[in-house]
């Protein structure tokens, strides 16, 4: 059995605000997990949960089986939302002193330490100070600090907010690399939108609470049919609203995307967006997590009412 | 003059020896042990790369960071030095003062009645003034050196002392004393002389020694002297300087973890008394290390130019000094952490350390004061019990001789009482309110309510 990170019922709140509503989902080893959900909606209460950061109302973390105590939390490796690294010390002694804080020898924590600090291409400024260092490199000085010990547990709480293309590729691969080698990986982020690809499963918040969780293929391809249309010199989608049987889910740039009804015929809204003009695309498309949200969102709140 | 070559070839001495530790720290971070090849897959927690438990564990890899850190930082250096220098300067100032390496040039115009020079010398010495007798041919020439300053003064054989300008009542140079001395004495043996008395027999007199002075309460005010008054007023004033630097760095150091946001990377592997404990433990270990140079300093620095500082109570004192240096650090370190920890900002940490602040500046006047009135007052007696002004009036106490050791053994242990329960409490301030962002953490909202879960 893979190893497995599970958090049980976990409550919080903070005088009236409500941060963890009961919150249960695992986490499990092998595959980038992807936590997700809008700004407030608790993923850093949990992931600092994770760490015994926040006090708990109810609810508790395990790991295979057992509650997570100190002695399982050294095996764990942390990426705070908050980066958080000493301004003026050295780069390569930094993240070999949180090396050995974890358990390592010196010797261990040094070799370690230029093994990550080349991986993320700033073996360069091993002997920096962090303040003096860009917010890209910051950030992969902070993943290096994460990973030093070989954790195998990986928490990162928005990694790739403010990376540029090329910092988010490399914080990408290493993040798969982990999760291929063993790692029980969960990061967060608020662009649902922008992990698709990162991810192979997704747990998605809001409020506290759960809203849907399942691997990326299986959310994606599930639900309605949806139709992405591109109908040249078409910028309102007028013709999509005339439609019956479909909803217009997003117009962006020029292309409209259309949940169908069960029993609509594609062919029927094709015809509706010919009589409009050319068309230049029509496809159907999978799902977009942005979608899984708002949808999974929209039902929870049908149902309960 | 050579006293103070000494003194700053000390300084200087210690100076490249913490440079010499400081390049030794930084030098093992550039040269990384060449260890074979890296094993990091399979059992990962139970290869080389992972070490035992050490015996202090995480506590003291973070005394260890603590240390590095502090060490190697200019403020450090420049403190150190400032500090050994104002020491070396404290002992070697005094001692030179009082030793009056220039001899006072007596000239002496023969005739008849004339002293000998031999009784000259020994008014000197009776004064603790160090006197050279040159003989004048007659008065005319003893005039002459007079004006021309090769002599200070002279004695005349006709019973007169010469000098060049009128002395003034209220002068105490050498000079003065010894022309007054002199005036005096020269008299007396002249009269002595003139009822008969050998020349033996009136130098065997003006050797005789003072009765003792005894009294009936028994006490140390008789061996009291102004040098181990300054004993005391250097302890005192070197545990508040210490504590004063050192106390601002620890709270500055819980500050910039909190504000850095680092303080949430470290307490998701080591708890947060761990981390505490560390820090205290490791600035706590600077402080007593400078210390121990200071007072390794003093004495060797005493002991070259013969200060009082080692006698009387003197060694009392620096025992003293560095035992309630040790203590107040412990004592009031957790609460400037704990303070550290409930600020946000900089431009907080001045609202929160002044109440801090405000006993031991209390303590540190009222024995400052004490020290140098010559005898401790009835507040300082009080307050040598009271943990938080403790390091300074007992310390004062001490070099009056007016505590016994098992008083300072009950003043010291209600330190170490005093600060297991400052210890509980800092702590359970600091474990809530170090996580705490956005405003400043109120005191009564993490000392209310149920402690962590963890």
């Amino acid at each position: 059995m893979a190893a497995l990170l599970e958090l049980k019922g976990l409550r919080r709140s903070f005088g009236p605000l409500v941060a963890l509503d009961d919150l249960t989902f695992s986490v499990a080893a092998g595959q980038v997990v992807g936590f997700l959900g809008p700004n407030g909606a608790g993923k850093t209460t949990a992931m600092r949960a994770i760490f015994d950061l926040t006090d708990l109302d109810a609810g508790s973390v395990r790991w295979n089986g057992a509650t997570v105590g100190p002695s399982e939390r050294r095996r764990f490796g942390y990426m705070p939302e908050e980066r958080g690294l000493y301004p003026g010390m050295l780069v390569a002694e930094q993240i070999q002193y949180l090396g050995r804080l974890h358990g390592m020898s010196t010797s261990g924590a040094a070799e370690s330490t230029r093994t990550w600090l080349e991986r993320l291409d700033v073996s360069d400024r091993a002997d920096s100070k962090v303040e003096a260092l860009s917010h890209g490199n910051q950030q992969r000085v902070q993943l290096a600090a994460a990973l030093v010990h070989d954790p195998e547990v990986l928490v990162l709480d928005e990694p790739l907010s403010g990376l540029d293309p090329a910092g988010i590729d490399a914080i990408g691969n290493v993040l798969v690399e982990r999760a291929h080698a063993g790692c029980c990986v969960l990061f967060s982020s608020h662009q649902l939108d922008q992990v698709e690809d990162l991810c192979e499963s997704v747990t998605i918040i809001d409020h506290g609470r759960l809203v849907v969780s399942g691997t990326v293929d299986e959310l994606t391809t599930s639900g309605a049919r949806r139709l992405a249309v591109r109908v040249e010199g078409d910028h309102e989608a007028a013709w999509a609203r005339r439609c019956g049987g479909v909803t217009v889910s997003e117009i962006k740039g020029g292309e409209v995307r259309l949940v169908l009804d069960e029993d609509t015929d594609s062919d029927v809204v094709l015809d509706a967006a010919r009589a409009t003009g050319r068309v230049t695309e029509f496809a159907f498309e999978r799902r977009r997590l942005s979608e899984v949200f708002r949808e999974s969102v929209a039902g929870a709140e049908a149902s309960a009412s | 003059m050579k006293y103070v070559v000494y003194a700053l070839a000390a300084v200087v001495a210690a100076t490249a020896v913490l440079r010499r530790v400081w390049r030794a720290r930084h030098g093992q971070r550039g040269g990384e042990p060449a260890t074979g090849s890296p094993r990091r897959a399979g059992h990962r927690w139970t290869s080389a790369g992972f070490r035992e438990r050490a015996l202090l564990g995480d506590v003291g890899l973070v005394a260890g960071r603590e240390i590095r850190e502090r060490v190697r930082g200019r403020v450090f250096r420049v403190v150190s030095v400032l500090l050994m220098v104002v020491v070396a300067g404290a002992i070697v100032i005094p001692a030179v003062d009082t030793s009056s390496p220039t001899a006072q040039l007596v000239g002496l115009v023969p005739g008849p009645g004339a002293p000998p020079a031999t009784l000259i010398e020994q008014v000197g010495h009776s004064q603790a003034i160090a006197v050279r007798v040159v003989d004048e041919a007659d008065r005319a020439a003893a005039e002459s050196a007079l004006r021309s300053g090769r002599v200070d003064l002279v004695v005349d054989g006709a019973h007169t002392v010469l000098v060049d300008k009128p002395i003034d009542a209220n002068d105490s140079s050498d000079k003065a004393e010894l022309v007054h001395a002199l005036a005096q004495d020269l008299a007396l043996y002249s009269a002595y002389g003139a009822d008969g008395l050998t020349l033996a027999q009136i130098a065997a007199l003006s050797h005789i020694s003072p009765f003792p002075v005894q009294s009936l309460v028994h006490g140390a005010g008789g061996a009291k002297s102004t040098k181990v008054e300054a004993t005391s007023l250097i302890g005192v004033i070197l545990i508040f300087v210490i504590l004063t630097q050192y106390l601002t760095w620890t709270l500055m150091g819980v500050l910039e973890e909190k504000s850095s946001r680092v303080v949430e990377v470290l307490l998701a592997t080591v708890r947060p008394i761990e981390l505490l404990g560390g820090k205290l433990l490791g600035i706590g270990t600077v402080v007593m290390a400078q210390a121990l140079l200071l007072v390794a300093e003093a004495i060797v620095v005493a002991k070259v130019v013969g200060s009082t500082l080692l006698h009387g109570t003197g060694p009392a004192v620096i025992v003293t000094t560095v035992i309630w240096l040790a203590l107040g650090y412990a004592f009031y370190s957790w609460l400037y952490a704990a303070a550290g920890s409930l600020a946000q900002r900089q431009d907080q940490v001045q609202l929160l350390a002044i109440p801090l602040g405000v006993p031991m500046i209390f303590g540190y006047i009222v024995a400052l004061t004490g020290a140098s009135s010559g005898s401790p007052s009835g507040l300082v007696k009080v307050l040598a019990y009271l943990p938080p002004t403790a390091p300074f009036a007992m310390t004062t106490l001490v070099g009056f001789g007016a505590a016994s050791w098992w008083q300072v053994a009950l003043s010291a242990g209600e330190s170490v009482v005093a600060t297991v329960g400052v210890a509980v409490l800092a702590a359970r301030v600091y474990r809530r309110a170090v996580l705490r962002t956005g405003t400043r953490v109120r005191l009564s909202e993490v000392l209310a309510g149920p402690p962590r879960t963890s």
